[in-house]
């Protein structure tokens, strides 16, 4: 179909061009442009690319370079073509393009200004295509580089798929010393597919930092062919002396073509440029690929001048130490750093220069690395001991020493560092400075920003306090609303009675004048009624009631000897009266009128003075 | 002894207390002005971190100092550091210094119980038993209030150097959970050997350095000096 649709364009260019002279080139036309048909196959099939020039000849037309396709130069034609109504000739070029993997490629454009094209590449169907290889031929292995010269150094895998090359810049070092290695691993475009791992180095004798899970990635062109190159940049170290032949390996999957390259060269033959097989199918196959063997002359560190503080150090160091901050306060931990710079075996580089800080307080170090380049052979080590100052003065830490072994001058080196001088003072945050020691120490840093919009000092130095904390959380003040409640409390106490006695008198006397009232009411009816034992009993149990209330006895236990008692001859008439009254009770006696005037107002004197206020 | 010449030894013993409290003899201390200007000294030394903790120690004596507050919130501020306003509680309860407060209280509770004892000793002049108590129970309130106030301040200590680690344990090696820019107010909870636990006004913990860290009410030491 498509060739004869290519061979009749060709006639009817070939006439126009007799017949119709050539047109003035429209200036926005593009003079290059490419074009992919389809843009969208699957793997086992090719693609057209075009590429067509408008204008003279004298601009290059070249087929891009894409990793993972394959362009095929088919043939270059010559036609007119028509736009907006103007004959142009160009030429053409024409190529199958191939591709080796599937995915998405971008192919460049005719020009710089000219967008990319896309070709997308389907995998191949599982079972039952169209484009199922109809041969069961044995796997047959991609063609292997035959004429192309390699650079040195790389020797490709035995099915020319993938090398892998250990660069090391130095082939004799010794124990203990880091030597910088380079390991690419070149993988060819299509065949290739897939790195299983990291590469690693052959041997127990050497070991190798750890390498990065994304190494650098090129593409490079090598023997005709396009490769993408990983390249991983570490430190090598040897943990012991000899002659060891060292080389990388890296674990890879390739593809291998199922059919074999004769079938598609025939189809070549016939021109087509979109025969379905032209590598035809692969399958993926897992390989390790090794690098060619390098010799290595390990030499053992020398006995003759070795520091006795020499702990395995090798390379390139220099030392610097420092103390923060420069001044402190008894008791206040410092921070002596120690700075190991340079490049070498930093994991050799210990902090057993600092067990020889005498008369100070010391704490474990911490350390910390620092590298200076992506391998981490260069780099800086730091150290942090803690101490802490007992007393307080001019101190001074004596220099530090670190040894090393200097591979390049080939001997042991020594490192020192600078004594250091601390002054401790003692506590600081506890204490009060006056502000004239503050304001003679401020000189120093003139122009604070903490200082701009301050109010001003004051003149007048204010009462002054013994302490910041308030007087009511001191003990020493607190006795004093301790006293005066203790004696609130006293008081209280020592008036509770009087206040008893004080708010019970006017019941009490209230109480009183009524039972006094009733008594002498009784008093005066007996005597009206002319019953002397009546009236002398009555009598007698009024005055006993008046005098128990006020002598605060019982009223049974007032009788005449308990009057004649308390009140001596002033109760000789409650004395008789009280006679008188068991006299009449017990014998009938009867009483003379003055007797009962007389009895009368020996009771009306009691009972008035018991209800006196 | 009758219920005036009571009154009266009480209010005799009362005066007497409160004049030789204030005649007691003043050793070396402190005044709100000397740290006001120690404070002033530290922030144009470009020492925000004793200048805060010498304005605290000030605000102590005199809460109500306009200058010491505003120089306080500068220095904060210019530390980069939150100012919070003063509620009106804290206002009310820190109108006069703590020292005065506590003599008021003295005097609220001689107040109080005179006004109780007068009741219980006699039922004339209510109304002045009654307004002595009153004033009593307010001064003694007074003097509790500025206790509440003041109590978090008691306990409050300011970083006095920049970016002071906050270690998870009391060990100078431990690990650091964040780190506090000096002049920072923190409460301080515990002490471990030469450690404080601290808590930030974000509410973390962990804990500072002692060398790095400042109580605003120092604790007095064995020699007696503040």
């Amino acid at each position: 179909m498509k060739p004869d649709c290519m061979s009749t364009g060709w006639l009817i260019a070939t006439v126009a061009t007799c017949v119709l002279a050539p047109a003035p080139v429209l200036a926005d036309v593009p003079l290059l442009y490419a074009t992919i048909e389809p843009p969208q196959i699957t793997m086992g099939q090719s693609a057209q690319y075009t590429i067509t020039n408008l204008g003279s000849e004298a601009q290059s037309m070249q087929l891009p370079v894409v990793a993972g396709l394959n362009f095929q130069f088919i043939r270059q034609s010559r036609q007119l073509e028509f736009v907006n109504g103007t004959a142009l000739p160009s030429v053409s070029i024409v190529a199958r393009v191939t591709p080796q993997m599937p995915g998405i490629f971008s192919i460049p454009g005719a020009t710089p200004q000219s967008p990319p094209l896309v070709l997308q590449v389907n995998p191949e169907p599982a079972l039952g295509s169209y484009f199922t290889p109809r041969n069961t031929a044995p796997p047959v292995k991609p063609p292997i580089f035959t004429g192309a010269k390699m650079p040195s150094g790389i020797h490709l895998a035995e099915d020319g798929s993938a090398y892998v090359r250990l660069s090391i810049p130095k082939r004799e070092v010794y124990v203990g010393e880091s030597v910088p290695v380079q390991i690419d691993v070149g993988m060819r475009s299509g065949f290739a597919s897939s790195r299983n791992g990291l590469p690693k180095l052959t041997g127990d004798d050497f070991t190798l930092n750890n390498l990065t899970f994304s190494p650098e990635r090129n593409e490079r062109m090598l023997g005709g062919e396009w490769f993408v190159v990983f390249t991983w940049h570490s430190d090598l170290a040897v943990v012991k002396s000899g002659i060891f032949s060292l080389s990388a390996q890296a674990p890879l999957t390739v593809r291998v073509r199922t059919q074999p390259r004769k079938d598609s060269l025939l189809d070549d033959a016939f021109g087509d440029p979109f025969l379905r097989n032209f590598f035809g199918p692969s399958v993926p196959k897992d390989i390790d690929v090794i690098s060619p063997a390098t010799e290595l002359t390990v030499l053992a560190l020398p006995a003759e001048g070795r520091p006795p503080d020499f702990h395995g150090a090798v390379g390139t160091f220099t030392i610097a130490s420092d103390i923060a901050p420069a001044a402190a306060e008894v008791g206040e931990p410092l921070t002596l750093r120690l700075r190991v710079t340079g490049s070498g075996n930093f994991d050799r580089v210990d902090s057993a220069m600092l067990d020889h800080v005498d008369n100070w307080k010391t704490y474990p170090p911490k350390s910390s690395y620092v590298p200076g380049d992506a391998e981490g052979r260069k780099g800086e080590k730091i150290f942090e001991q803690p101490l802490i100052a007992s007393k307080a003065g001019e101190q001074t830490i004596p220099a530090l020493t670190f040894s090393f072994f200097d591979p390049t001058a080939r001997r042991y080196e020594t490192a020192r560092s600078s004594p250091l001088s601390v002054h401790i003072s003692p506590s600081q945050a506890d204490s009060i400075l006056t502000a004239s020691q503050v304001s003679a120490g401020a000189s120093a840093a003139p122009g604070s920003t903490y200082a701009a919009g301050l109010r001003p000092d004051r003149v007048v130095a204010g009462t002054s306090a013994r302490s910041l904390v308030p007087l009511y959380l001191q003990p020493r003040f607190l006795a004093a609303p301790s006293l005066l409640a203790l004696a609130f409390a006293g008081a209280w106490l020592g008036t509770g009675r009087r206040k008893d006695h004080a708010v019970n008198m006017p019941l009490r006397r209230r109480r009183l004048s009524k039972a006094a009232n009733r008594a002498l009411a009784q008093v005066e009816a007996a005597s009206r009624g002319g019953d002397a034992a009546r009236f002398l009993g009555c009598a007698r149990s009024a005055l006993q009631q008046a005098l128990a209330a006020r002598w605060s006895l019982e009223q049974d236990r007032v009788t005449s000897t308990e009057v004649s008692s308390r009140m001596g001859s002033e109760g000789r008439d409650i004395v008789l009266l009280f006679a008188l009254a068991d006299e009449a009770k017990y014998s009938g006696h009867d009483l003379h009128t003055t007797d009962y005037d007389r009895c009368m107002r020996i009771v009306r004197q009691e009972l008035l003075v018991e209800k006196a206020p | 002894m009758t219920s005036r010449a009571r009154l009266a030894l009480l209010l005799i013993m009362l005066t007497v207390l409160v004049s030789h409290a204030r005649a007691a003899p003043v050793q070396s201390g402190n005044s709100a002005a000397a740290l006001y200007n120690l404070a002033n000294s530290y922030a144009r030394a470009g020492k925000p971190g004793m200048a805060v903790l010498n304005y605290e120690r000030a605000s102590l004596l005199a809460p109500n100092d306009s200058d010491i507050d505003t120089n306080l919130r500068r220095v904060r501020s210019s530390a980069r550091l939150a100012t919070e306003p003063r509620g009106w509680f804290e206002r009310v309860f820190t109108i006069a210094n703590p020292n005065l407060t506590s003599w008021a209280g003295v005097i609220g509770l001689g107040l109080l119980g005179v006004g109780v004892l007068a009741g219980r000793i006699t039922s004339r002049h209510r109304w002045m038993r009654v307004a002595a108590g009153a004033l009593g129970a307010s001064l003694i309130g007074m003097t509790v209030g500025n206790g509440v106030v003041l109590w978090p301040k008691l306990h409050e200590g300011v970083v006095l150097t920049a970016e002071t680690p906050v270690l998870v344990s009391p060990v100078p090696m431990g690990d650091a959970l964040f780190v506090l820019p000096e002049a920072e107010t923190v409460r301080m909870l515990s002490e471990h050997e030469s450690f404080v636990l601290v808590r930030t006004r974000a509410g973390r913990t962990g804990w500072v350095s002692r060398a790095n860290l400042a109580p605003v009410v120092a604790q007095p030491a064995a020699d007696g000096s503040p």
